[in-house]
């Protein structure tokens, strides 16, 4: 199952999908705050948002999962 | 015998060499999707141009049956010839004799190449395609991966040295294209490790893939081993041809000019709207690389590779040049270790072949974090500073936006010798960036405030104002000059053209101690 990585530690700044929406390839997904920057995330693959792991606020390490896709 | 056998004798033993391995084995070889190494070499060297050398040499082996097993030129086609009609030497690896495997005779072939290539100053390609050490000639296999290896170590800053890896290149093998300038792989066809699937499932039990392991996008994403993954052997050596186009002949000399159709003096109005007014958005550092070079074309080198640093080569007024530039779209533009060292080792390539540095600047510091100090971000961060400090051809940077503490000296700037420091008036040259410092500078006051938030705040604002640009920089002359982000391209072309004849002297010393 595909799933959106966090690629550097940093803290949820805002999630833009919720369970159940259509997600295309290259879609940001989550904006990531690291080094002061918002970071935009996206999706590698396209699919159906199955679970949102992080919520805005959420510290994540490298490599967390943050969406999974379906 | 009379002449005309003789004749007949040389043609019918050049003809047996030319077929390699034998019909068979060239069907294998195309089966799979591989050219054969004459093939290769044809398609690489202008049409007709290719002088091969030591096509009767065979191996000198008479252990395990060896001596019934000849077949001329031992597994490697060695010559030279021209490439845009400049002289190269090329030696290709045959897989359809015995497997590639490297004997004495043929470490004598390649060595013998690669001594002429040497001394007389033009570049060596290897074309790899090789199961091995032949495991019939023992140590002597070992002696002459030896041999090879000390010529690319010699040859290392003298000529330029590219590797192509078009099959499997395993063991030491991988070692003599480690040492060279670039290497190319082709994807699905080839593979670089040091110990293959089998013997790690013997020794660790872990199981993977020849191609996880050490396929072209293995080495191109994850090991930075590649410089580039191509789709075909075509298309890699079609790189070959690109790549030496920004290449010297030798150290001495510098890369090939090139005719520029291009206004030296265009001016690119979008420029002025790259950088986002909001400096917590990131926007992508290329676009500004793209529009300054000649004819918007950009070689990136390592492109799937510690994407927060690009590197690569370019053209400004027809000359080569090296592009350096942090990337604020991957990990915010921070340095890391994969950076440093992709960034170090390009400099260093630049300025062993006379290639100018252009450096766009917008790094917010070194990455923090245990994985990177304990990985020893401090020695790898330093090959930045080493490289850049040693390098004497050349150097203009441009600040782009944030410039910010140790990260802000590495990327060329003033005090490591940058020749040329230029800033966009969106610069933020600073010690840190405003929150971090403001944070410090007026703990107690905003601690002491009945409105802790808004204070904070209103310095953090008066900071920006203040420091977070490139005045207090130009005022010192670590900067300058202040540039209209529109005319980033003739600002960099005039520079250029001041520092054509630049000199500068090292001081001397048996050899610099590069943190490793």
């Amino acid at each position: 199952m595909p799933e959106v990585v966090a690629p550097m530690g940093g803290n949820v700044w805002e999630v833009k999908v919720k369970v159940g929406d259509r997600v295309n390839e290259g879609d940001e997904v989550v904006i990531l705050e690291a080094m002061k920057m918002e970071l935009p995330i996206v999706a590698e693959a396209s699919g159906v948002v199955k679970e949102v792991k992080v919520k805005k606020g959420d510290a994540v390490e490298t490599g967390a999962v943050l969406i999974v896709l379906e | 015998m009379d002449i005309n056998e003789k004749l007949a004798e040389l043609e019918r033993r050049n003809r047996e060499a030319e077929l390699g391995g034998g019909i068979e084995r060239i069907q294998d070889q195309h089966a799979k999707g591989k050219m054969t190494a004459r093939e290769r070499i044809e398609y690489l060297l202008d049409p007709g141009s290719f002088v091969e050398i030591d096509k009767f040499v065979v191996h000198q082996c008479t252990d395990f049956g060896m001596e019934k097993k000849k077949i001329p030129g031992d597994g490697v086609v060695t010559g030279y010839g021209t490439i845009q009609g400049r002289l190269v030497f090329v030696f290709a690896q045959d897989f359809t004799v015995f497997g590639g495997s490297l004997s004495g005779a043929f470490g004598q072939k390649v060595c013998k190449i690669m001594d002429l290539a040497l001394k007389n100053g033009a570049p060596i390609i290897g074309l790899n395609d090789s199961g091995g050490a032949r495991i019939q000639e023992g140590v002597v296999s070992l002696g002459a991966y030896g041999e090879i290896f000390r010529r690319n170590v010699l040859a290392s800053g003298v000529i330029p040295q590219i590797s192509v890896i078009m099959g499997p290149c395993a063991g030491g093998a991988v070692y003599s294209p480690a040492i060279t300038d670039f290497i190319i792989m082709v994807k699905k066809t080839s593979n670089m490790y040091i110990t293959g699937p089998d013997v790690i499932k013997a020794t660790t039990s872990e199981e993977v893939t020849h191609e996880e392991l050490g396929g072209a996008m293995t080495h191109s994403t994850k090991s930075g081993v590649a410089h580039f993954a191509e789709d075909s052997d075509k298309d890699a050596l079609e790189r070959v041809k690109e790549l030496l186009t920004f290449l010297p002949q030798n150290f001495r000399e510098k890369p090939p000019l090139a005719e520029c159709a291009d206004d030296p003096m265009r001016k690119d109005p979008e420029l002025n709207k790259v950088v986002p007014t909001n400096p917590r958005v990131p926007y992508d550092m290329k676009k500004i690389i793209y529009s300054v070079l000649d004819d918007h074309k950009f070689l990136e080198v390592h492109k799937h590779y510690a994407q927060n640093m690009i590197v690569g080569f370019g053209r400004l007024d027809g000359k080569v040049v090296g592009v350096v530039a942090n990337q604020p779209r991957f990990l915010a533009g921070a340095i890391d270790i994969d950076a440093s060292m992709k960034c170090a080792r390009f400099v260093r390539t630049c300025d062993c072949f006379n290639i100018p540095l252009i450096t766009f600047v917008d790094v917010p510091g070194f990455l923090p974090g245990t994985n990177q100090e304990y990985r020893g971000i401090i020695k790898h961060g330093a090959k930045i500073i080493y490289a850049y400090c040693e390098a004497t051809v050349p150097k203009i940077a441009v600040v782009v936006r944030k410039a910010y503490g140790g990260a802000y000296d590495v990327m060329s700037s003033k005090h490591h010798g940058g020749d040329i420091n230029l800033a966009y008036p969106t610069a933020e040259i600073a010690v840190m960036g405003p929150e971090g410092a403001v944070n410090i500078i007026f703990r107690k006051e905003i601690a002491s405030s009945s409105d802790p938030e808004g204070t904070r705040e209103r310095l953090i604002q008066e900071y920006r104002r203040n420091f977070a640009s490139p005045f207090k920089a130009a005022e010192l002359g670590y900067i300058d000059k202040i540039i209209f982000p529109e005319e980033t391209r003739p600002e960099l072309v005039k520079a250029l053209r001041m520092l054509e004849n630049k000199r500068e002297e090292r001081p001397a010393r048996r050899h610099g101690n590069i943190p490793l």
